[in-house]
């Protein structure tokens, strides 16, 4: 909720229906947790810069121990500026506190108005602070308030033990530690190391077979690594620097996550292959790295007794050869699609990408027959009929002309109302007196205005 | 070319739940209009659409097609359906009706099995076969949950005697073979093959392998088409309601969707093209029809005989009822003048042969006076001699007029007409008291039909079509409450969409189309159908939701058609509230009495009531009611009748208020509307004179028609019924011209046939007949008489009857206050979960209950009362004598319930804080002595009283302590913001401010004006808001839970004050200043329209429906 908004007198906690009652010009948007969340992981990073002690304080708070580093900044004051312009030239709107403990600084940035504080005045305003600060349970926070005990200090002011004896010893210690009488410290949060292997070489190597050696190498340190982390990877990256500065790279791509040395190598060498002559090592290469791009949590893998790799597995491997090779757009799978009218029953998707598999839950029975090969779009074709429901007596298709011996229809298929505004087709399987099976339609009604037209849809074989 | 003869025998109407997309009568009329002989309605798993259809036809047979309906302004539902029929003309009805008579339909359903069987279209032969499909629909229902039917192919085949059964054409189940021969065997010679052309490429083919298999196995091929709706042009709605159904937006639906749009009721011709192959399956449909046939007529109904004893006829058991009650109601001899009336009643029951009838009520009655569950009955038979002396009304004859004379003199062929009301914490008493006494096989409730309203039809529609929940809430939300026929334009861009948007447009007239259709059966509120021999074999039996209930198919529109006897048994929260006072006035006041013997007529009970102090009281305690009391200035008690009546849509509508106001305050003379000659006169002066020539009751509008308009039976028991039910068959409209047109034909002022006309429509959304309002007054007399000279026991009574009437406990301990009862804070040493008296006997005090604690458990409240043998002397004993829950202490700390104790709200939670956890140590426990120690004090900061006014109103909801505006009020007065009292004491005219807390908010009837009643420390005011002064200050009065106002005063000659608003103010945030802790809950009304948007029936005037059922 925008400052804006919660001028209009919105609060948070409203339903959208009565916001909108309100104010019918309001704008909502998604709150997305996961989006916010890489954001702070982005600004934990970039934060490094001022203390490597920095810690997410989730979901919308960093915390940065400064112990020993605000003379890097020319003082805490200037530190506190310097950390201010950081996020100003992020865009984002923040309220920084610094004080002798975490949790101190914390309460005074969450529940006060944050600042710089010293012991004393820290003391001060945490004791002005509402008991909210205390983070205890809403339950314990509204027990507090109800007994007439609304700041942290009135809290300090009474027996310890009686506070105890209502509401845990938690309270007392939260107390001792907001008021800095106990120190906790952070755990800072490091960035987890990249997953990648270099191997720098005495002499510049110029033959593939060569770089398909260091490679085999380095992938078997990657997959180790891999391996010891729980993941697989869905992408590569070699990268190959050349003696003269320049730098080469290739990518492999799986469809599965996989640590699989010898499939990953096996991409690799297609990749190899597709780029050629474009690879250049020039006066050859002195540095090879291979870093993982991308990768997913892959569980330890047992294998069957015989070893055999199962079928799909097979096949998966062949598809992200084919594509590496081949480029991702490349290689196609049909997918089935529910819908009547033919042209919309199937769809082509790189094989990548996930395949929807549910099946379609019709309870209109079997679908009829269907010719494998569809033309898209279909071929106008001249087309003589008699009565209504009665297929074509004769149609010219590409200038021959096709005398229909035999036939069976209609099947009559209504075009989707809801997308566009379409004329009902009446679908003929037809053949003609060479023995040829066609599958024609009339687009519209016998009878109707305009005229209906033919069209050839396709072939049986 | 002589048309091909053809009859569509399996077609289903939308009673085959979001699966036929058209209603009974529309496919009856159809068919008839395209020249088929007959129809087979047969809907899934039920035949709760049938007598729809065969009273469209019988309607048809009588009248010929009603001519079309003019336009659509609005009107109930179903006039959807007959909006695109062609146009008619009085050539085409005759055509119609001729057509009609040859008509033949066929009522069965169509039998979908859970267990891979082809479905089976049943239609029974006669009476017995009629009973068997209707058990079998029960078994597959009991089996089920509600609104399902789980039917297995071996039911049928193990009882299918009297049944013709049409196997379903259905591909999903090939090979039909094995399913058609168990048919066969099970039923020889009256199983046919349904087949259907329906456009799927093979048919031809598909349709040679029927022929040759029903060839095979000797059952006859009948062409069908298999319809679900009446005109092609239906395809969509049947596609969104499959998607509906199926629970996916359309773009997702695929093939759950129809392929085709061929299921539509085809002309003969066009079906003997399709089955020009099978000539003979074609003439097969008429050969069916030509079988002897099951018509709905043949069912008889019988009255059930317990009540009865053996040896007696009903009619002489009456008699000896009535001649054992009249001592009773009659202790000095009967009245000569009730003793005639009585005579010439049981004459007239004797002859329509209703004695059963009252006999079944008067059983009813008798278990719930020996139950001492409080009931009265109300409705057209109800207002007899009879009923009073049998005990069913209290309503006196002897001084009173005789509302029966008039229903029986009324020449119409109606089913008498009696509603019981009941106390409504114990109606559920009586429900399971029939059942046991009639048995399930023999009593059920009546169905509700469930209905798609502008609400659900656009949530429904909207989601369909895969539009947002976010967009089709903002449509739904456009409705002021949940009625309207239609959602206008202006109404979308109030929700800050574009009406001209292709899809908001699609959405908004699909649920207009699919608006009216039956969603699904409920059960009624309290409709009971009882018969002589098995219910489940005149109606299916379901489950209904709630347990141990269970509902017939058929709503009570259906059971009046087929004449069957209905008793209803409503709950009234009133009644509760007058039993519970009556009890203890007989406990602390020493003033013994019952319904029938509150003394009557008592002049300071009218004085109360001209004042219009009325909160609390039945029906007459809204603030139209109170507005409308010190003009009516009830004296008597048919005074009160008028009043309950006269604050009605109907009245309103017809714009008969103001003049009987006039004529009552001798303001104009009472003239009679009157005809030219030859016509009398003084025709009207007979059935107006006892409201001075204005029409004000539903009974009198219709005998207007009968009277002035020459209405004929039929076309009056037409009326009755179009505007009998508010949910209309549409219909009404079509009475309009014939009514004004006959009356100023017959020389009437067109202004009154006009006004009159409109009353109907009035009664149309909510009729209000004399007969009730005369039960109704009653109440209405006995509750302010009640609350008149026994007011703590008036407000305890209400208290405890909560939820129930138009106020908050707020409102009714505030009101009980000023009528001088003392009341007292709940205590644990002193409260029970219910409210109480105590104190002096004739001026108790009202003791608040444990029940006015949110939250708190009745059983807590009845632990604390076992267990007080000796006063609590802590709280932690509290705890341990009354074994209560750390949470109950907190709670009843929290709601300042330990001052008895020393302990004030604050100091009560802080020791409550320090209690054990549940589970106390056993050795403390066993020795049940104190485990805590003492402490030292923790001198608590004090608690201010307005933090305390404001826990008070989070806890319980009111403080006794203080309003929370008289804390404030220092601020407001030093703005000059004026107290209630203060603007009461204005003059009419002056411009004032003043400020209170929302009471509650309604906009009623035609939407220009809202109407929002504020409260203070001294009283209440009355807002009246004009809509362009509500649209500039939506938002505040939207939100506002403290409203400032400045307007002007505006006074009525009786002295009613309303406060003109022009500027508003959201001034809640002072409310907050009095705690930062407790948000004072201010409770609205029960009848606020923000925040309960209200049934149409109850939106202006009437309580909430809690009370009214």
């Amino acid at each position: 909720m925008d400052p804006h908004a919660l001028a209009e007198g919105l609060s948070p906690g409203m339903t959208l229906a009565d916001a909108r009652a309100r104010l019918p010009e309001l704008r909502a948007e998604h709150y997305e947790p996961d989006a916010d969340a890489t954001l702070m992981g982005r600004l934990l990073d970039d934060f490094g810069r001022f203390t490597p002690m920095a810690a997410l304080d989730a979901p919308h708070g960093l915390i940065l121990d400064v112990t020993g580093c605000s003379h890097l900044f020319g003082g805490e004051l200037a530190l506190g500026q310097a950390v201010r312009a950081r996020t100003t030239r992020l865009g984002l709107t923040a309220r920084l506190a610094l004080a002798g403990t975490p949790q101190s600084a914390r309460a005074l940035c969450r529940f006060g108005s944050g600042g710089l504080f010293s012991a004393d005045s820290a003391r001060r305003a945490i004791r002005a602070l509402p008991v909210a600060a205390l983070e205890i349970p809403d339950r314990d926070t509204q027990a507090l308030k109800r007994a007439g005990l609304k700041t942290i200090g009135e809290v300090d002011d009474r027996p310890r033990a009686s506070l105890a004896a209502r509401f845990g010893a938690v309270l007392p210690t939260r107390l001792d530690r907001l008021l800095e009488l106990e120190d906790a410290r952070i755990t800072p949060h490091r960035p987890a190391a990249p997953i990648t292997s270099d191997r720098v070489l005495l002499e510049p190597i110029t033959e593939d077979s060569h770089v398909e050696t260091v490679l085999g190498d380095l992938l078997v340190e990657v997959c180790a690594l891999l391996e010891r982390s729980g993941l697989g990877a869905r992408m590569l990256r070699l990268r190959l620097f050349r003696v003269d500065d320049g730098v080469r790279w290739l990518e492999a791509r799986s469809a599965r996550a996989t640590r699989d040395p010898v499939k990953i190598a096996r991409l690799f060498k297609e990749r190899m292959a597709a780029e050629g002559e474009a690879l250049d090592p020039g006066f050859g290469f002195d540095h090879l790295r291979l870093e993982v791009v991308r990768s997913e949590p892959l569980a330890a893998e047992q294998t069957a007794f015989d070893q055999q790799p199962s079928r799909s597995k097979a096949l998966g491997d062949l598809t992200d050869r084919l594509a590496a090779k081949l480029g991702e757009g490349s290689v196609l799978r049909i997918e089935a699609v529910d819908s009547h009218l033919p042209e919309r029953a199937t769809r082509w998707r790189p094989t990548s990408q996930a395949i929807n598999t549910d099946k379609a839950s019709s309870t209109a029975g079997p679908t009829p027959v269907r010719p494998l090969r569809i033309f898209e779009p279909p071929q106008p074709i001249e087309a003589i009929a008699l009565a209504p429901d009665s297929p074509p007596a004769r149609f010219r298709w590409r200038r021959v002309d096709h005398r229909v011996v035999s036939s069976e229809g209609p099947e009559r298929i209504e075009g989707e109302w809801w997308r566009r505004r379409e004329r009902v087709r009446d679908y003929y399987r037809v053949e003609d007196a060479e023995g040829r099976r066609f599958w024609v339609f009339r687009a519209g009604r016998f009878g109707e205005e305009p005229p209906p037209r033919w069209y050839l849809h396709g072939l049986f074989p | 070319m002589s048309m091909p003869a053809y009859a569509e025998l399996i077609a289903a109407s939308n009673f085959s739940f979001l699966r036929g997309a058209s209603h009974p009568k529309t496919l009856v009329l159809t068919s008839i209009l395209r020249g088929h002989a007959g129809l087979g309605l047969a809907d899934r798993n039920t035949v709760s659409g049938v007598v729809r259809a065969w009273t469209a036809l019988n309607h048809l047979r009588d009248d010929g097609w009603s001519p079309p309906e003019k336009l659509r302004e609005g009107g109930s539902p179903g006039e959807i359906a007959w909006r695109d029929d062609p146009l008619n003309t009085p050539a085409l009805s005759e055509l119609v009706k001729a057509r009609a008579l040859g008509f033949r339909l066929l009522t069965g359903a169509r039998l979908a099995f859970e267990d891979g069987a082809p479905d089976v279209v049943a239609y029974p032969e006669d009476r017995a076969g009629w009973g068997r499909l209707t058990r079998l629909l029960t078994l597959g229902n009991r089996r089920a949950r509600k609104g399902d039917c789980l039917l297995r192919f071996e039911d049928l085949l193990s009882a299918p005697e009297g049944l013709m059964l049409v196997l379903a054409p259905d591909r999903e189940t090939d090979p039909l073979k094995p399913w058609l021969e168990r048919l066969n065997e099970a039923r020889p010679g009256a199983v046919w093959l349904g087949a259907v052309m329906h456009r799927r490429g093979d048919d031809r083919r598909r349709l040679a392998q029927l022929r040759a298999l029903s060839a095979q196995v000797g059952t006859p091929l009948l062409a069908t088409n298999d319809v679900l709706y009446h005109d092609a042009g239906e395809l969509d709605l049947q596609h969104v309601m499959t998607c509906i159904r199926e629970g996916v937006p359309i773009d997702q639906a695929g093939r759950r969707l129809l392929a085709n749009g061929e299921r539509w009721l085809k002309p003969p011709t066009e079906m003997a093209r399709l089955f020009s192959d099978v000539p003979e399956a074609l003439a097969e449909t008429l050969e069916f029809l030509k079988r002897p046939i099951f018509d709905l007529s043949q069912l008889r109904y019988e009255y059930p005989e317990e009540p009865i004893p053996p040896g007696r006829t009903p009619q002489d058991w009456l008699s000896e009822l009535v001649d054992r009650g009249l001592p009773v109601r009659y202790p000095e001899g009967t009245p000569a003048k009730v003793r005639a009336t009585l005579d010439k009643e049981l004459a007239y029951v004797g002859a329509r042969d209703l004695a059963p009838y009252f006999l079944t009520i008067h059983d009813i009655v008798r278990e719930a006076e020996n139950r001492g569950i409080l009931c009265q009955g109300r409705g057209s038979a109800a207002n007899s001699a009879i009923c009073y002396v049998l005990g069913i009304t209290t309503v006196d004859p002897a001084s009173h007029d005789l509302l029966f004379e008039r229903f029986m003199s009324a020449d119409r062929n109606e089913p008498p007409d009696i509603d019981v009301d009941f106390e409504h914490e114990r109606r559920e008493e009586i429900i399971q008291y029939i059942y046991k006494r009639y048995s399930r096989e023999r009593a059920g409730i009546v169905a509700t039909v469930i209905r798609y309203r502008p609400r659900s039809a656009i949530r429904d529609v909207g989601k369909a079509l895969g539009l947002t929940e976010d967009v089709t809430a903002r449509l739904a939300s456009t409705q002021w409450g949940s009625w309207g026929a239609d959602i206008p334009d202006a109404r979308i861009e109030e929700a800050g969409l574009d009406p001209t948007n292709p899809m908001i447009r699609r959405a908004v007239d699909m649920a207009g189309r699919i608006m009216g259709f039956p969603r699904h059966l409920s059960q009624h509120v309290g409709g009971f159908i009882l018969t002589r021999g098995r219910l489940d074999e005149l109606v299916p039996i379901g489950n209904a939701a709630m347990p141990d209930r269970t509902f017939i198919e058929w709503d009570k529109d259906d059971v009046d058609e087929l004449g069957l006897m209905k008793v209803d048994i409503l709950a009234l929260g009133m009644l509760t509230c007058i039993r519970k006072a009556l009890d203890l006035m007989r406990f602390h006041e020493s003033a013994d009495y019952d319904l029938a013997t509150v003394p009557a007529e008592q002049a300071d009970v009218y004085d109360m009531l001209c004042q219009g102090d009325s909160i609390g009281v039945f029906q007459v305690e809204s603030r139209a009611q109170i507005n409308m009391l010190p003009r009516l200035k009830p004296r008597r008690f048919y005074d009160l009748v008028i009043q309950v009546a006269i604050v009605r849509p109907g009245p309103i509508q017809g714009d008969m208020v103001h003049p009987y106001l006039r004529r009552r305050n001798g303001q104009e003379p009472v003239i009679y509307a009157s005809p030219k000659p030859p016509h009398d006169p003084n025709e009207l002066q007979k059935v107006l004179d006892r409201t001075l020539g204005v029409p004000l009751f539903q009974e009198q509008a219709m005998k207007v028609a009968m009277v002035a308009a020459e209405f004929t039976d039929k076309e009056a028991n037409g009326l009755r019924k179009a505007m009998g039910t508010f949910r209309g068959d549409g219909t009404l409209h079509t009475y309009e011209d014939r009514m004004v047109g006959r009356m100023i034909e017959r020389g009437y002022d067109p202004d009154f046939a006009r006004r009159c006309f409109d009353q109907i429509k009035g009664f149309g959304s909510y009729g209000f007949p004399e007969s009730h309002a005369a039960s109704f007054a009653r109440l209405v007399y006995v509750s302010s008489y009640i609350k008149c000279r026994h007011p703590a026991a008036f407000a305890c009574a209400l208290l405890n009857s909560q939820p129930m009437g138009f106020y908050a406990p707020a409102q009714i301990v505030r009101d009980a206050q000023e009528h001088g009862v003392e009341a007292r804070p709940i205590d644990v040493n002193h409260s029970g979960w219910d409210c109480t008296l105590e104190g002096p006997r004739g001026a108790p005090a009202l003791r608040l209950g444990m029940r006015q604690i949110d939250g708190f458990r009745e059983e807590w409240a009845d632990d604390i009362v076992l267990a007080r043998a000796q006063p609590f002397d802590s709280v932690e004993g509290l705890m341990r004598r009354a074994r209560l829950p750390v949470a109950a202490i907190r709670k009843l700390a929290d709601a300042d319930a330990f001052r008895s104790l020393g302990l004030d709200r604050r100091e009560a939670l802080w020791e409550a804080r320090r209690l054990p956890d549940d589970d106390a140590l056993p050795l403390f426990a066993a020795a049940s002595t104190r485990e805590l120690g003492e402490e030292l004090d923790a001198n608590l900061p004090r608690m201010a009283l307005g933090e305390h006014v404001a826990a008070d109103y989070q806890t319980i909801r009111l403080s006794l302590k203080a309003h929370p505006m008289a804390i404030l009020r220092p601020a407001f007065a030093e703005e000059g913001l004026l107290t209630c009292a203060e603007v009461e004491a204005r003059r009419s005219g002056s411009c004032v401010r003043t400020a209170g807390v929302v009471l509650v908010r309604q906009r009623p009837g035609n939407g220009k004006a809202i109407f929002i009643t504020l409260e203070d420390e001294t009283g209440i005011t009355n807002l009246v808001l004009w809509v362009p002064v509500f649209e500039e200050h939506r938002r505040v009065v939207m939100s506002a839970r403290l409203l400032g106002v400045e307007g002007t005063v505006e006074k009525s000659a009786e002295g009613v004050v309303h406060l003109m608003a022009q500027r508003l103010f959201d001034r809640s945030a002072e409310l907050n200043r009095l705690s930062s802790d407790h948000e004072t809950a201010i409770q609205l009304s029960g009848a606020d329209e923000f925040v309960h948007p209200q049934h149409p029936r109850n939106l202006r005037v009437l309580p909430g429906s809690r009370d009214f059922h």
